[in-house]
């Protein structure tokens, strides 16, 4: 098998500093009000049974990704190792990735016009590092590499560990893999957000 | 049990008004043509009167359509991208070739309709002689075989019209309906919702446009074709019953599907309930509906314009409540994500609107409207209709 690239996030050991967040942004010079990688978090229960949840997304560099199969122009590509990435030249702005996308994880660049995602930091990948969100993680909770080679740390967590993916159901086989999460994270609770629930 | 989110990271929606009035304006444009195509492809006599009507009409809102789309591009000068790439599991690349491919098929098959009229038309001077001459492109032969021609050829691209039209609005269904992260969208009703609420709007328009044309073509709006706006009006009840049918079934399903899709039907029964209920499906639906019931309303001009102004508002409703509604409904994160139209989208919905209505209104009054048994008036300026 060749190689493909996944993360694990070992929520576990997340302290929702959101270092990652600002290390996405500084590395990938991200303008202000969007977001390539960013840390949800939240709270459930009454004093004094309480627990907080967080929960780091990013681009899940899909399987079969929604938003290469929605782009009109194949401006989104996908390399052999499973990294999703997106042509600058060649995307005309028409939003139907983002539209398309069950993760959020897009969005249009304010000052270059395009489409734009994380890349799992593809040209520090290239050079043989780890993505700036991994390499700054102070936990150590986010965990990058081959998932097809059994000496990587990624393919011994998911072969050792139980892990959830978020909304498996839309059949875009996320690659980004939860250690520990909380089920009320890995999706909005919309019945709540639209008022049916108390 | 109490869940608090801290760190809502902001998203944005980015398919607003501009996205909504280009399913709208398709959807007019396949309707009006759908039905007037009655008359030259499915050989129903009394449809013929309003064939060359429709077809400017679905010409024009097809012409203008796209527009919406380029504004709403953050990269509008690489729209040629969409020709020199192809993706097939993309909905939208398969509408590139549809948007070409109808409207040609149109204006051949409109060439057809009106070559006669033209021809008829060079001996009275003027600009309209030399833009009549200019359109025949020297094809002025009136010999018995050379109409005979001009039928066979209309019914031929009149035909290939009705399936073109059918997917030019269809393949917009298919685009949202293709979704499968949102609840809201990913129906196999979609296409078949779009194309039969096309239908509704698209006569709604017609209906109104032909009076319009009538009057100021021809002064007066003639028995002929009011008993026709009867025979429409009760053609649109149907639609508004099929189209109503569809939406009653589409809301029951997705209220029964999952759990983002009954909280997509409880948004659209409560935050969305005035648009949802009362403007696209009470008052842009059951009302008209109601009034059509009556053989009476139906024979009745301004009861028919009331009915069609309401389904013209309640198509225009639901296009909004799908596109923007359907993107309000959060992926991630636990708020609802809002929409304000900006100045920019609603001035260019606007410009676009006033252009196409100056450009119809325009070849309304150049072209030879003449049906079967019915002359245009010299006397009576047609300019006047885009003043009133």
């Amino acid at each position: 098998m060749g190689k493909r690239y996944a993360m694990v996030i070992d929520l576990r050991k997340c302290v929702g500093c959101h270092a990652c967040t600002v290390a996405c942004k500084s590395e990938n010079n991200v303008p202000l009000g969007v977001n390539r990688s960013w840390v949800e978090e939240l709270e459930t229960g009454k004093f004094p049974n309480v627990s907080r949840h967080r929960l780091p997304r990013l681009c899940n560099h899909c399987e079969n990704p929604s938003c290469l199969n929605v782009c009109p122009v194949k401006a989104t590509y996908q390399l052999e190792d499973g990294t999703v990435l997106v042509d600058y030249d060649r995307c005309i702005g028409c939003g139907y990735c983002i539209a398309a996308c069950p993760y959020d994880a897009r969005f249009i660049n304010p000052e270059r016009n395009t489409a734009e995602k994380c890349t799992y930091c593809h040209e520090r990948v290239e050079a043989g590092l780890q993505p700036a969100c991994v390499n700054t993680c102070v936990a150590g909770a986010r965990i990058f590499g081959d998932k097809n080679d059994p000496t990587s740390e990624v393919f011994k967590l998911l072969t050792t560990q139980s892990v959830a993916v978020s909304k498996p159901e839309t059949n875009n086989r996320p690659q980004t893999y939860y250690i520990g999460a909380d089920e009320k994270s890995l999706r909005p609770n919309l019945l709540k957000i639209v008022g049916g629930e108390k | 049990m109490p869940t608090v989110h801290f760190f809502d990271t902001p998203h944005e929606i980015y398919w607003g008004l501009l996205i909504a009035l280009y399913f709208y304006y398709t959807g007019m444009s396949a309707g009006s043509f759908i039905l007037t195509s009655l008359g030259t492809v499915f050989g129903i006599e009394k449809y013929k009167k309003v064939s060359k009507v429709g077809v400017l009409m679905a010409i024009v809102l097809l012409a203008f359509a796209p527009l919406h789309l380029l504004f709403d591009l953050a990269q509008p000068g690489r729209f040629y991208n969409l020709f020199l790439h192809v993706n097939l599991t993309s909905a939208m690349s398969w509408g590139v070739y549809l948007l070409i491919l109808y409207p040609v098929d149109l204006v051949i098959y409109a060439w057809y309709l009106f070559r006669q009229d033209f021809v008829q038309g060079l001996n009275k001077g003027g600009f309209k002689a030399g833009l009549y001459s200019f359109l025949l492109f020297g094809k002025k032969d009136m010999s018995p075989a050379a109409l005979a021609n001009d039928k066979k050829k209309a019914k031929f691209f009149g035909t290939l019209g009705v399936p073109l039209a059918l997917l030019v609005h269809g393949y917009t269904g298919f685009i949202l309906g293709n979704v499968q992260g949102r609840a809201i969208w990913h129906t196999p009703l979609m296409p078949i919702i779009f194309i039969m609420s096309a239908m509704v709007s698209g006569t709604g328009l017609f209906i109104i446009v032909m009076m319009l044309v009538e009057k100021f073509k021809f002064g007066r709006i003639g028995e002929d074709i009011r008993s026709l706006i009867a025979d429409i009006a009760n053609l649109m009840k149907w639609f508004i019953v099929v189209d109503g049918a569809l939406m009653i079934i589409y809301f029951i399903v997705l209220w029964y599907s999952s759990e983002t899709g009954y909280a997509a039907g409880y948004f659209l029964l409560h935050q969305e309930g005035w648009s949802f209920l009362g403007l696209e499906n009470g008052l842009g639906m059951l009302v008209p509906f109601l009034i059509l019931l009556s053989k009476k309303a139906r024979q009745s001009l301004p009861l028919v314009t009331l009915a069609s102004v309401l389904t013209i508002i309640g198509v225009l409703a639901m296009r909004i409540n799908l596109v923007i509604g359907g993107q309000k409904l959060p992926l991630t994160g636990s708020k609802i994500v809002e929409y304000s139209v900006s100045g920019r989208d609603l001035s260019i919905g606007l410009g676009i609107g006033i252009l196409a209505l100056v450009v119809l209104t325009w070849l309304y009054s150049v072209l030879p409207m003449n049906r079967p048994g019915v002359q245009e008036k010299e006397s009576i300026p047609v300019s006047k209709g885009v003043a009133q």
